[in-house]
């Protein structure tokens, strides 16, 4: 069914796509509609919803349903994502598969409700406390919230590892046509009847599942307590992430020159900008990175190999260069990047196209 | 059973009754635990039933979530007094006010004490934290506290005990029975003196009974 839908509602379809049937959260703008969404809809398809007391008893609750068979999201923003970082870190130590939605807002502390990706760094180098690495999705289109969930705990249950779907207030509250299948809305489906997902007996089956009926019994702790080979179980998880689940797309980068970096709403904006700039002969292309963690390196190095690119630009929403620091990172400085950036403020195409940064190629 | 804790400690009295409550209950396949932090994560690797440790003070929204999708199982949350009356005091008043289905078994000994015996702000002094005023008007099924000192009073638990599972598997609701417990360790005391300090002054402080 093709229905007009925000980013943050399509992400919330999607979670029924993904057998979500579990949602606990705390409001907080702009992630608020996916929790207005499931405090009408879960019920009404025999999910549960909590409205937990805070983004800490939140987080916690989706964990206690994840470990016990259930596919659970929870969704925050900002200052209370940071809140959430206990659970992610828990997660992360006790080898949880949590999925969670970060929709950005902008700045330090309560910030405000504007677009920013502030928060890459805090999703992609930890957050909480210990040596861990969430995986991290970026969502710009609202195909991509829809397709977001069932990706995230793909990744989740196979990697036994917190996932985390993001994108801007932009892209939360852009509204656009996408495809939703039927089956979610017809109530003879078994899409439709979360009930009989979450008790299913083959989920209690799973290893990481805790039903009351296992023997010997099943302990969920930090893996550090019951592994003597902690340090190799760990390393082994983060290389074998690092390797296969980086994913990028590109966009015109077959014989680009230029080529610029961009997620979500910026993203969206640099699509024009490279068509932009191929109808005034100049050899533009793009990256999105839909793998914030792992950062997608290989694509840079294959488009480094291919020796065309003369200069990446990325344009992202933060003053610390968040990103740019990954770009630059992955190209080993082999190959110039330079940033347009700014907290809150998205630079229009226009203001891409005659910037210096274009002049200079 | 229970070796890891100290010679004396409620911990092993507490554990040791919930295993009994469950045997003469015959219901141990159908057990899950969620432990706090600290010394009654100790338990863990003794268990019979599957269990997680929860974050410190997070163990009821993390029972709440197991019990929300595994509705027939017996969801146990065992925590001291730092997860109950300090750090998750907050997640406490919600369950109960919430009437979450919980059976929440609290060890309280008045002190920090996997870390050494610091004061907690539920420590037992003329201005101790008393959850019976705050949960007595609540919509809830079962709140009761005793001590673990005496035997009559351990006996008084095991009473308790089943009575609030029986309870919780008829109508479910949220359950809460406090421990007054001895931890002779970080009190610097015998065990018969801490049992005896338990008897004398701590049960005057926190009042033990059945409230609702
Ligand atoms: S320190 Fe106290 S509470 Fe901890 S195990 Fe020893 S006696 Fe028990």
């Amino acid at each position: 069914m093709r229905k007009l839908l925000n980013g943050n509602q399509a992400f919330a379809y999607g979670c029924f796509i993904a057998k979500v049937s579990f949602f606990a959260g705390y409001p907080i703008t702009p992630s608020t509609d996916v929790y207005e969404f499931f405090e009408k809809e879960m019920p009404m398809r025999g999910g549960t919803f909590v409205a937990a007391e805070s983004e800490l008893a939140a987080v916690n609750t989706i964990l206690g349903a994840t470990i016990a068979g259930a596919r659970a999201v929870t969704v925050s923003s900002g200052c209370g994502f940071s809140l959430m970082q206990e659970g992610i870190s828990y997660a992360a130590g006790d080898f949880v598969p949590l999925v969670l939605l970060n929709v950005m807002r902008e700045g330090a502390g309560l910030g405000d409700i504007p677009r920013s990706q502030g928060d890459y760094d805090q999703m992609t180098k930890g957050g909480g406390n210990g040596d861990y690495h969430c995986i991290v999705l970026s969502c710009s289109s609202m195909k991509d919230c829809v397709e977001a969930p069932a990706k995230a705990f793909e990744l989740a249950e196979k990697y036994m590892n917190p996932v985390i779907v993001t994108y801007d207030s932009d892209v939360a509250h852009t509204m656009e046509y996408v495809d939703i299948p039927d089956e979610i809305f017809d109530k003879g489906s078994a899409y439709y009847d979360l009930k009989s997902f979450s008790r299913d007996y083959a989920r209690k089956k799973l290893k990481f599942v805790l039903s009351g009926e296992n023997t010997p019994p099943r302990y969920i702790q930090n893996v550090y307590y019951h592994n003597k080979d902690y340090d190799r179980i760990l390393a082994d998880k983060y290389d074998d992430i690092e390797k296969n689940c980086q994913v990028a797309d590109e966009y015109r980068t077959e014989d680009a020159e230029i080529i610029f970096v961009a997620f979500s709403t910026c993203n969206r904006i640099c699509l024009e900008v490279v068509d932009v700039l191929r109808d005034k002969e100049i050899k533009a292309g793009l990256i999105t990175p839909v793998s914030l963690y792992p950062f997608p390196s290989s694509t840079f190095a294959k488009i480094i190999a291919s020796g065309h690119v003369k200069k990446f630009v990325c344009v992202e929403l933060n003053i610390l260069k968040q990103m740019t620091k990954d770009i630059e990172y992955a190209v080993k400085f082999r190959v110039p990047v330079e940033t347009i950036h700014s907290m809150s403020t998205c630079p229009t195409v226009d203001e891409i196209v005659y910037s210096e940064v274009i002049n200079n190629v | 059973m229970y070796d890891m804790q100290c010679p004396g400690c409620g911990h092993r009295t507490a554990m040791m009754l919930i295993d009994q409550t469950i045997d003469e209950l015959n219901i141990k396949n159908k057990i899950i635990v969620g432990l706090d932090v600290a010394c009654c994560s100790l338990l863990i690797d003794e268990l019979r039933y599957d269990a997680v440790m929860c974050p410190h003070g997070r163990v009821l929204p993390v029972c709440n979530g197991i019990k929300k999708v595994q509705h027939d199982k017996i969801v146990i949350s065992y925590m001291g007094d730092g997860a109950a009356y300090a750090i998750g005091t907050n997640e406490m008043i919600h369950a109960a006010h919430r009437n979450d289905d919980a059976l929440c078994i609290v060890t309280n000994n008045g002190l920090f004490a996997m870390t050494g015996g610091q004061i907690p702000p539920s420590a037992f002094d003329e201005k101790a934290f008393d959850i019976v005023p705050l949960l007595k008007n609540m919509d809830i099924p079962f709140l009761a506290r005793e001590t673990l000192s005496n035997r009559e009073n351990i006996y008084n638990c095991r009473k308790y005990m089943k009575e609030m599972f029986e309870s919780y598997m008829t109508n479910g609701g949220f359950h809460l029975l406090e421990l007054l417990s001895p931890c002779p360790t970080n009190n610097h005391m015998s065990v018969k003196e801490n049992v005896e300090y338990i008897n004398v002054t701590v049960s005057k402080i926190l009042k033990c009974g059945r409230f609702i």
